[in-house]
């Protein structure tokens, strides 16, 4: 059984080659990524984009090169998926990096294309996902699973509902059990691999004794960086900039279509060491936190996100934020401001024109309105965008698998009720 | 704190829906001629009825369009200028997908406000004691507005006389957020389990604090532009407050089929002797709606209706009825304001909270009109208010009645006025041991119309049709 990898491929791309980027990843878009990749073969896809970062200034107006960034969620490791997708599509891979350079132009073998993009891999600095270990083989058959049993009902529903809980859901092992395609229902999915859950182990308890050790320094540290970082926070100019009205159509063009979306936004670092180095740190927090302890569906009070990362690109000077979530733009930054504002102040108050925030965590996305204005001019069009299943939201994967759980197995009076109640 | 509320500022409908007024009809006015347009809405805005004062025989209000606003010479550009969505408007093609104006619900088939039909601009709202009233206030509107021909009618649409029922038969308009600062909401008390429903000024008047304690994005005008000082200035700042006491407002032409409501209900709950079972169809009908014809609430009266509790509102869904047993997740009440359903702490204050940003002050009226066949087109002209169309009026559109995976459901958008679309649509009445699922729901409501629209504070009104109105450019 899988445990989920973020597989981020990034190329600088010629800035007199961008438009033809775009007009490839167009394309794309128009054929439908899932038909041009044929991301369905691809093992183990959850979600996979393509986007341009443009080139852009960092904080101290230096121009950063454009790229081209492939985005993907994956059940399988890195270097096999890459190695896949390249079986499968990779024509139109070579359509799409052609322009970087050292790309193997035309000719080349798949070998050597796996290692080209190998080598621009980039790593996450962290990578939130919604509940580890869930694949997307899981999640299409327990979804599978969960229409099955409610057609059963649907054709049983007047001979069942007389009978006791108990009997509904005995009469429903019993249909599945008779349907040879569901035999896998009658076993728990399979956990992650063993090697992989003693290296989360070890993260786990590594982390904290690291800490330990750099103890004296935080604690002598720690006063004089909440000095610097409140001196900062008093200086630096939000931006009163209001997203560019082309700039917000070109975005909706390409949201609203499924019951998720995809969000990727790109943002400049505030000059100097001390924001990078606190972001940084926090990135590292972030990962440490979502990789042990925000792991079963909920991110700080939001549900709704089905993986979300942040890389560092261009030598630390910006950041990807990437993610997958259910519903609407409007309702997610609303879910930001509502519920975890703290988390996103920590992390993009280092970012360049953020909202004003106070030691760090205060402020910042209550603006409520300069907070969605920030994040409309940092969003990127994710021209290229694909969902394994793009008409299930977090909630209903969650209840797929429970009632996947709660099928087989002894269950109490009250437990068997409940488990109906999922139907 | 309670902010003091200028209502002589405000257009009556924010404080009001003057249900003395039972006739009421709508004005769709096109602008052909801007200059002279400015002097007809002039001499019409005396007439404009305010929040001061409930009127005792008639009421007018005006209402414009982004394109209106435009033409009247009033381009706000750069940050300071009208939010995204007022100015690309209701029907631009990313927004119809967003709202689901697709397939028959498409602009391009709408009586009015699509692309096949004449441009609005402006809209005005006429309401009278009774319908010879109604037919001289309209007389005198048009006297004013139409006679030099700057202004031309793109339609006018009627409404039926007030009732308390909506065309389907339901008891409507009983559950309103009270706004701060109006005497209803100071009456209602924080303490009061109605505290609830008592919602910043802000979130329906623009240049009061909002839910986030905040003023919501309004259109300013740097100095030059307001010479004669008839508007408010920004405080700690030289802009002029274009959008002070203005609202915005939601106008959407929903017709209804009656017919095919209850013809569904009726096929759908026969016995299996294939007789009618009238109650059966009642608690169904009642179950997509979450309230009963006679209004009582499902949450309180799970089995029959009760005309003790035809205006009940005081309820929430969590704490007595978290699995949807009484009623149903999907029903529309419970869509269109979860209560204290809301995550990430379902039964809490701040759940309710959260909800708070999610509201909307309804104005709509009910209508019937012969249609072309002869036979009657019935529905409803919705109208609401909000100071943020996105967080407001589109989020509960968008993200509560038509996501069919609202609630943790599937395949499930509003059984009662959700569009269908392509997809499956099912209804899931949730009950012990075993829900029913209703497959393959019709569509029962139908946009035929509809834009959104800037309703001015009064000083605004004035602005915009009198000041310098010969010079254009102001
Ligand atoms: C023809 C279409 C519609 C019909 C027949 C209809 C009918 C009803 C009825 C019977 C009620 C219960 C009465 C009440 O609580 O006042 C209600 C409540 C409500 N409706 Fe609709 N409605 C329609 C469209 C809409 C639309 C398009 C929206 C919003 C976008 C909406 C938002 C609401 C809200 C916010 C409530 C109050 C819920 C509460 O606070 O409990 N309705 N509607």
């Amino acid at each position: 059984m899988p445990h989920q990898s973020a597989v981020t491929v990034l190329a600088t791309v010629p800035p007199d080659r961008v438009d033809d980027v775009r007009e490839v990843l167009n394309e794309a878009n128009r054929q439908g990524a899932g038909e041009v990749f044929r991301f369905a073969e691809v093992a183990g896809v959850h979600f996979a984009r393509l986007v341009l970062v443009p080139q852009g200034p960092d904080s101290t107006g230096t121009l950063l090169p454009p790229s081209v960034v492939y985005m993907s969620e994956v059940d399988v490791p890195p270097s096999v998926h890459l190695a896949d997708l390249v079986r499968r599509a990779g024509d139109e891979l070579d359509k799409v990096f052609a322009y970087c350079d050292g790309y193997p132009a035309g000719g080349a073998s798949e070998g050597e294309r796996v290692a080209w993009l190998r080598s621009h891999r980039v790593p996450c600095a962290a990578f939130y996902v919604n509940t580890v270990g869930r694949g997307r083989q899981q999640m299409l058959n327990e979804a599978r699973l969960r229409e099955a049993i409610e057609d059963f009902l649907d054709r049983h529903r007047a001979e069942l509902s007389a009978s006791s809980p108990t009997r509904i859901r005995a009469a429903v092992q019993e249909y599945v059990t008779g349907r040879e395609d569901l035999a896998w229902a009658r076993s728990r999915p399979a956990s992650p691999a063993l090697r992989w859950r003693i290296r989360q182990a070890a993260h786990l308890l590594g982390v904290p004794l690291g800490g330990l050790v750099l103890l004296p320094f935080l604690v002598i540290g720690l006063p004089v960086w909440a000095v610097l970082l409140r001196w900062r926070e008093r200086r630096d100019v939000p931006s009163r900039e209001r997203p560019d009205r082309d700039h917000v159509r070109e975005l909706a063009s390409y949201e609203d279509f499924a019951a998720q979306n995809p969000f990727t936004a790109v943002g400049a670092v505030k000059p100097g060491r001390f924001r990078r180095g606190t972001l940084t740190a926090i990135l590292f927090v972030v990962d440490y936190g979502v990789r042990h302890f925000f792991k079963r569906g909920n991110l700080a009070g939001v549900k709704t996100i089905h993986f979300a990362r942040w890389l560092f690109i261009d030598g630390k000077r910006r950041v990807i934020f990437a993610s997958n979530y259910d519903g609407s733009l409007e309702s997610y930054m609303d879910d930001f401001i509502d519920k975890v504002a703290w988390g996103l102040n920590a992390v993009f108050s280092n970012g360049l024109g953020y909202p004003r925030t106070r030691w760090l965590v205060l402020d910042g996305a209550k603006d409520e309105l300069a907070f969605k204005h920030y994040l409309r001019s940092h969003q990127l069009p994710t021209q290229v965008w694909y969902s394994a299943y793009d008409t299930l939201t977090t909630h209903n994967l969650r209840t797929n698998a429970r009632v996947r759980a709660g099928l087989f197995g002894t269950l109490s009076p009250a437990e068997t009720e409940a488990w109906l109640a999922l139907l | 704190m309670v902010a003091t509320l200028d209502l002589d500022d405000m257009q009556g409908l924010i404080t009001r829906g003057y249900s003395t007024l039972r006739w009421a009809s709508f004005l769709m006015l096109s602008i052909t001629d801007p200059a002279g347009a400015r002097a007809a809405l002039g001499q019409l805005t005396p007439r404009v009825t305010s929040g001061r004062a409930e009127p005792s025989d008639t009421a007018v209000n005006l209402a414009f369009t982004a394109d209106g606003m435009r033409l009247l010479g009033l381009e706000t550009p750069g940050p300071e200028g009208f939010p995204e969505e007022f100015v690309s408007g209701m029907t631009d093609p990313d927004r119809s997908r967003f709202l689901g104006d697709t397939g028959e619900n498409a602009p391009r088939y709408w009586r009015w406000g699509g692309p096949a039909t004449p441009p609005v601009h402006a809209v005005a709202l006429l309401y009278a004691r009774d319908e010879p009233g109604l037919g001289r206030l309209e007389a005198e509107v048009r006297q004013v507005a139409l006679a030099t021909g700057s202004l031309a009618e793109v339609v006018r649409l009627g409404t039926a006389e007030l009732t308390e029922r909506e065309p389907f038969g339901f008891r409507d308009g009983i559950s309103q957020p009270l706004i701060e600062g109006l005497p209803k909401a100071t009456a209602a008390g924080a303490g009061s389990a109605a505290g609830g429903e008592v919602v910043k000024a802000g979130e329906f008047v623009l240049g009061y604090p909002n839910e986030y304690g905040l003023l919501t994005d309004r259109p300013l005008l740097p100095p030059p532009h307001d010479t004669a000082g008839l508007l408010p200035r920004v405080p700690g700042g030289t802009g002029a407050d274009l959008g002070h006491n203005g609202s915005y407002l939601v106008f959407r032409q929903l017709r209804q089929d009656v017919e095919a409501f209850w013809g569904y209900l009726d096929e759908a709950t026969r016995r299996p002797d294939g007789s009618g079972d009238p109650d059966a169809r009642d608690a169904l009908a009642a179950r997509m709606v979450g309230r009963w014809p006679g209004g009582a609430p499902l949450v309180h009266a799970p089995l029959r209706d009760d005309p003790a509790l035809a205006t009940d509102n005081d309820f929430g869904y969590f704490a007595t009825d978290r699995d949807g047993l009484r009623c149903p997740l999907g029903a529309h009440v419970r869509r269109a304001n979860p209560r204290d359903s809301l995550d990430p702490r379902p039964g809490s204050a701040e759940s309710v909270a959260i909800g708070r940003r999610h509201r909307l002050l309804r104005r709509g009226r009910a209508y019937a009109d012969g249609g072309p066949g002869g036979g009657t087109e019935r529905g409803l002209h919705f109208l609401c208010l909000n100071a943020n169309i996105s967080r407001q009026f589109e989020f509960i559109q968008h993200t509560w009645l038509n996501n069919p995976n609202f609630n943790g459901l599937y395949d499930s958008p509003d059984p009662l006025v959700a569009p269908r679309r392509n997809h499956r649509s099912t209804f899931t009445e949730q009950a012990e041991p075993l829900r029913t699922r209703r497959l393959d729901l019709p569509q029962f409501v139908s946009v035929r119309g509809g834009a959104y629209f800037f309703l001015p504070g009064l000083r605004a009104l004035r602005f915009l049709c009198t000041a310098t109105g010969e010079g254009g450019q102001r």
